[in-house]
């Protein structure tokens, strides 16, 4: 376990030296969140029937997700891991006596918790201080805020299995572009980063929920917003440890056997 | 110019040698292209119009600013990937040649798999347009024409403005994408239906609102000025400063080694 941990430790501090890298992302998500909220903002000011959410809900609930983008996006690749896949590097990963798939799974996790420590505080700061429409809402309650807490918690470590599942399948594929880009872009909608899944067509919705991507990000925000009742909470978050177990499971599994006809790249 | 087209033919080649590949990619691109539209269309079942456009208005919008976008991943891939000639250290090579350092740039590398994308755009641009009933006339047909035109300009100018400043960073960070995808996700909506300071900034520092907002009006039939018509033109305009840039990046350019 210690092992695993120094790994954990050194890629979360050797993550930590990208300060400038974190300012341009702070910029851009700053942008961004603009960008989706103005979007909203002109739908409910032309006003619609049967609104899922409230507009300063949905505007919270944008925020949040620039706030810890880097927690729980689906769409960085850790290119280190795809390199050493392409680039015969595994070699060396192998001749280590620990297991392969919780050292990578420590280093990305490592990675996205410096990342978001890096970013999420300056977003939280000032969007709370925003004029309305713009504002940055409480959170529904003080139990809401717990669960959202406990919740987002579960959603990394999702997240991360997802993310270190990828390059797993890789292993064999040797080229990432194909399967797994379509994977990531459908997780990416799924997620609800642009368009919050209360707002998509009712069939939608009911294959979303049997797919673990909203479990991720989705559920979170909209316990912190109240979207979502305490009851339900409990349940999702349950459904979000059956997808952790799962796909730590599976990921080991499949590393185990791709690791037995895995093909070293280069010298 | 024919050294251009040479080198894409080449590049079209290169890509083909890989068949099976292309075609996935094609296809796949054209799945996950799909899922942009699907984001509007979902909220259209929800909201009925945004600020008194329709859904194919905004369809129509898209199409255009995707059309522009996709035409210059395809064709001027390499300003889009600048920074990996400047980090490899290639673009030393580049200047090195007797000739012109933007169309050596463009030669440099090129996508066909967006090819996918553009044939999106244009199917979705010719759905809505069935759908919204225009009173077609020869200078709608120009507007239109011209739309689609600035919307390949007005990127291509981004785009060099964002390989400027790879001369400064070395690196292409996140920053440009605010300029690029960010852009390109504002201008999927008519400019017009953002606050104010927003659409000022579109308007004047970036023009979008040249592509998307003043001639759509015109096309839709909401506005008769033939100003509006026309003003794509002005986003020709922009592509003067992005040139001046560009050059007086390079002048600053120390190489980075290979």
């Amino acid at each position: 376990m210690r092992a695993y941990i120094t790994y954990f430790k050194l890629k979360f501090i050797s993550s930590l030296q990208y300060r400038m890298a974190a300012w341009a992302g702070i910029a851009t998500q700053f942008f961004f969140g603009f960008v989706y909220i103005m979007v909203y903002v002109a739908f409910y000011e032309s006003g619609g029937n049967h609104l899922p959410m409230e507009l300063p809900q949905v505007v919270t609930y944008l925020w949040l997700n620039q706030a810890f983008l880097a927690l729980v996006n689906q769409f960085t690749k850790d290119q280190e891991l795809y390199k050493l896949i392409k680039e015969g590097g595994i070699s060396y990963e192998l001749a280590r006596p620990k297991n392969l798939y919780f050292m990578w799974y420590f280093k990305v996790i490592g990675q996205r918790l410096a990342n978001v420590t890096l970013r999420f505080l300056p977003l939280i700061l000032v969007t709370s201080l925003l004029p309305k429409p713009f504002h940055l809402g409480a959170p529904a309650s003080f139990l809401h805020f717990l669960f959202f807490l406990l919740s987002l918690g579960l959603g990394t470590l999702l997240v991360t299995a997802l993310t270190v599942f990828y390059p797993i399948i890789t292993l064999l594929t040797m080229n990432e572009k194909g399967t797994v880009t379509l994977i990531i872009t459908i997780g990416d909608i799924l997620s609800g980063i642009v368009v919050p899944i209360p707002f998509f067509p009712r069939f939608l919705q009911i294959i979303s929920s049997f797919l673990p991507f909203q479990y991720i990000s989705d559920l979170p925000f909209r316990l912190y917003v109240g979207d979502i009742s305490l009851q339900y909470g409990v349940f999702g978050m349950c459904i979000q440890f059956i997808w952790i177990i799962l796909f730590i499971l599976l990921g080991n599994i499949l590393m185990k056997i791709n690791i037995k006809r895995v093909v070293v790249q280069g010298g | 110019m024919k050294i251009y087209f040479k080198s894409l033919a080449m590049h079209l080649k290169g890509e083909l040698e890989y068949r099976v590949d292309f075609i996935l990619s094609f296809l796949s691109q054209i799945l996950v292209f799909f899922t942009y539209y699907f984001i509007i269309i979902a909220l259209f079942t929800k909201f009925e119009h945004i600020k008194g456009f329709t859904l194919y208005e905004v369809l129509l919008c898209f199409s255009i600013i995707q059309f522009g976008f996709s035409f210059n991943e395809v064709f001027a891939r390499g300003i889009d990937k600048f920074d990996d000639l400047i980090i490899q250290g290639n673009f030393d090579r580049l200047l090195l040649r007797p000739r012109n350092i933007i169309l050596q740039v463009l030669c440099s590398n090129s996508d066909f798999v967006k090819v996918s994308r553009l044939i999106q755009a244009l199917i979705i641009m010719f759905i809505a347009t069935i759908h919204l009933s225009i009173d077609w006339n020869i200078t709608r047909v120009i507007t239109l024409l011209l739309m689609l035109l600035s919307s390949c300009i007005i990127f291509f100018g981004i785009f060099l403005m964002a390989a400027a400043y790879c001369f400064f960073t070395i690196q292409g960070l996140e920053v440009r994408n605010v300029f690029t995808d960010g852009g390109k996700h504002m201008a999927q909506y008519p400019i017009g239906v953002f606050q104010k300071g927003f659409v000022y900034f579109f308007t004047f520092v970036i023009p979008y609102a040249f592509v998307n907002y003043y001639p759509l009006l015109y096309f839709l039939g909401k506005k008769d000025s033939l100003f509006y018509a026309f003003s794509p033109l002005l986003v020709l305009l922009y592509l003067i400063p992005c040139i001046i840039i560009f050059y007086w990046g390079m002048k600053r350019y120390t190489s980075v080694g290979s």
